[in-house]
């Protein structure tokens, strides 16, 4: 049977500070590289879609505050529905203002931004921003994860399991030493824009999630030449190591 | 000025001759640094200097074509029979401008202009203004540019705002195209003055557009056109912000090796390529308006501008044209793009991209800019160099762009192009890729021989 994945992408006309293209693209070629059908479709201002059953993969990107709580506002409706889809291994990635939303609060110092509750976390503001290359150990993937990181916000996340622990950069505090959540099958993370792209194996373990809760006989992904995409993370590797 | 602050400022002009002139001398180019060491020694000068411009001061502010307006309106200025201050080399921020004051002054703390022409990084605004008040304030355009060092584009028109009202008597020239540029002319009751570009002139796309919502009220902005970016004809449905009437216009614009195109009904011309252009042209055309300033000579002025470093600027080696332009933004390199894409000559093409402090440390933007656009029938090779030379050839990658050659080197990338049969070959970088590139032409250059 040919397997297909959609792929909900939140309010790309509002939540597209970081490039997050770069992900999307990722997940769908990835898939598509495999003979797996691919659909992207777009939740936006004007054409809502929250037909949660229907997606098997959402994304919800970051934006600046200003347009961060236009989304709060329209997400707050259907806080229910998402949680319902998280509880049930629905996989959700979210990057950093979404993951931000998935939290409680947070708390700027002259308002308190209600979240949508998936995660027991919260996040204040702090300064000065926390901004730079990092890198990321996860338990689950052998290859290091590279990114970037900038945010102004420190999210506490109790006793969630990071995403990774920082082996380099500052993650969710700048001083915890753990980086985003990792819960059932949600990768929340302050590693914005290209990341896919440079961590093809985590990429492939969110599709994994995704393929495994569609389809009970999904073993597993069949191999890529991903030489580029393990270059370019050795390379960002050495590179900031070296800083 | 009694004997203490003479000193002071004798000192400051002469660390700054000093270290301008140490620069020269291991032929570096230095910018920033006499300014740096002449605010040390006296944290005003800039005031105390600037006070002395005896017809007026401009400062031009927008993330794309700062250099190129303020230089052009340098020209302008100096063709008009004034003395003119300008940071020609593009260091704008306030040490950068406290060089360009030093380096015109007296060791007796005397200038001797009739006007200042300032690019001012828009970050660097409030901290200038501080020392420094311009009658005229030109705002051409806001793009995302460089988020690690501003944050974001809120923050940018945050920083404006507060620059602007702390001008008493100012004339603010801004982009009419722009709806973040004209939100400061909306929300202010400062004198302004709008100059755009009055027709639909490209084909519409739908990559991405910032500001889709009204900077005024949140809500939807409806367009009649787009030119790019955000910049066209709009007007919000929710409130009553709307493209103003532009006072400096320009109409008929004709895009090909040559730009035509008319202002307020004036026929001009450049040999320049790039629609973008325009806007810088008709930026300074409204700044000497501001000014009341004779333009009857503009299309001469024009017709003779070289640009400067890095933008389209042609060397020939080997008998083929090398052509080099900076972008350094989304909305920068998809225009570079575009204007790549009217050369029909059969092409390759060389992408750096770095990420120095000065460059942004971060590339995130790449997946803003419609890299798979440059695939046409007339590419011949593409290779990817710079620092982040793997991001940029992912970048492909995922967009089934076939990538060529991924080096470390640029003189082995351009070496190799010389090598094949096309008949020009394109170089897009960003900031910092720019000087070495530059570098690395000049001296295959020599190698080869050949005319600039």
């Amino acid at each position: 049977m040919q397997h297909s994945l959609t792929i909900l992408h939140m309010f790309p006309d509002l939540l597209n500070l970081y490039g997050d293209k770069g992900n999307i693209e990722c997940m769908r070629k990835r898939l598509q590289w495999r003979g797996i059908e691919a659909d992207v479709i777009a939740c936006t201002y004007d054409e809502q879609f929250t037909d949660f059953e229907k997606v098997d993969i959402i994304f919800l990107g970051g934006g600046s505050d200003r347009e961060q709580k236009i989304v709060c506002s329209a997400l707050l409706k259907y806080k229910q529905q998402l949680k319902n889809y998280v509880e049930n291994g629905g996989t959700l990635v979210a990057v950093c203002g979404g993951y931000q939303l998935l939290g409680k609060y947070y708390a700027l110092p002259d308002e308190k931004i209600e979240g949508l509750d998936i995660l027991d976390i919260y996040t204040e503001h702090g300064n000065p921003r926390l901004i730079g290359n990092i890198i990321l150990q996860n338990e689950e993937i052998r290859q290091p994860i590279v990114g970037f990181e900038n945010h102004g916000g420190r999210t506490y996340i109790g006793s969630h399991t990071p995403l990774g622990k920082v082996v380099k950069g500052f993650g969710n505090t700048g001083k915890t030493g753990a980086e985003g959540v990792r819960y059932k099958n949600v990768y929340a993370t302050y590693l914005h824009g290209p990341l896919l792209p440079k961590n093809p194996q985590l990429c492939d373990a969110i599709l994994s999630g995704a393929l495994q809760k569609k389809y009970p006989d999904f073993t597993a992904l069949s191999a890529l030449d991903d030489s580029m995409e393990n270059q370019a993370n050795e390379y960002m590797q050495r590179v900031i190591r070296a800083e | 000025m009694n004997q203490w602050v003479f000193m002071k400022v004798f000192l400051a002009i002469l660390a700054a001759r000093l270290t301008a002139f140490l620069a020269k001398l291991r032929g570096g180019k230095s910018s920033s640094m006499p300014g740096a060491i002449a605010l040390k020694i006296c944290p005003d000068l800039i005031a105390r200097l600037s006070s002395q411009v005896r017809k007026g001061i401009v400062c031009v502010c927008g993330t794309n074509g700062k250099t190129t307006t303020n230089n052009l309106l340098c020209s302008a200025l100096e063709g008009a029979g004034n003395k003119v201050i300008c940071n020609k080399l593009g260091a704008n921020m306030k040490n950068g401008v406290a060089t360009a004051f030093a380096l015109a002054a007296r060791l007796n703390g005397r200038i001797d202009a009739d006007y200042a022409s300032i690019e001012v990084d828009e970050a660097s605004t409030i901290k200038v203004f501080e020392y420094m008040k311009p009658q005229v304030m030109v705002i051409s355009n806001l793009f995302r540019d460089q988020l690690d060092r501003y944050g974001e584009i809120d923050i940018t028109v945050d920083l404006l705002t507060k620059a602007i009202g702390m001008l008493d008597d100012v004339t603010l020239v801004l982009n009419a195209d722009d709806p973040l540029c004209t939100q400061f002319g909306y929300k202010t009751d400062k004198k302004t003055l709008y100059f755009g570009i009055s027709e639909k002139v490209l084909p519409q796309t739908d990559d991405t557009k910032e500001g889709r919502f009204c900077p005024i009220c949140g809500g939807k902005q409806w367009y009649n056109y787009y030119h790019y970016s955000q910049l066209g004809d709009y007007e919000c449905t929710g409130c009553d912000f709307k493209r103003p009437h532009p006072q400096i216009e320009a109409t008929d614009v004709k895009l090909g090796a040559d730009i035509a195109f008319s202002i307020n009904g004036k026929p001009m011309q450049i040999h320049y390529k790039g629609f973008y252009n325009i806007y810088n042209m008709i930026a300074v055309y409204a700044a000497l308006t501001a000014f009341g300033i004779d333009t009857v000579h503009f299309s001469d002025l024009l017709k003779s501008y070289k640009p400067q470093i890095g933008r389209m600027e042609e060397i020939v080696l080997k008998g083929k044209p090398v052509i080099l332009n900076l972008a350094k933004n989304p909305a920068g390199f998809n225009q570079a793009i575009d204007t790549v894409l009217t050369d029909p000559r059969k092409k390759d093409v060389i992408i750096a991209i770095n990420d120095n402090a000065n460059d942004g440390r971060d590339v995130s933007w790449l997946w803003d800019v419609d890299y798979e656009k440059i695939q046409t029938d007339t590419l011949n090779t593409l290779t990817c160099t710079g620092i982040r030379l793997y991001d940029i050839a992912l970048r492909f990658k995922y967009s089934n762009v076939p990538v060529d050659t991924i080096s470390e080197s640029m003189k082995e990338a351009i070496e190799s192009t010389l090598q094949t049969d096309t008949q020009v070959v394109y170089i897009l970088v960003n900031y910092s890729a720019m000087y070495t590139t530059e570098d690395v032409m000049l001296e295959l250059k020599k190698k080869y021989g050949g005319e600039a």
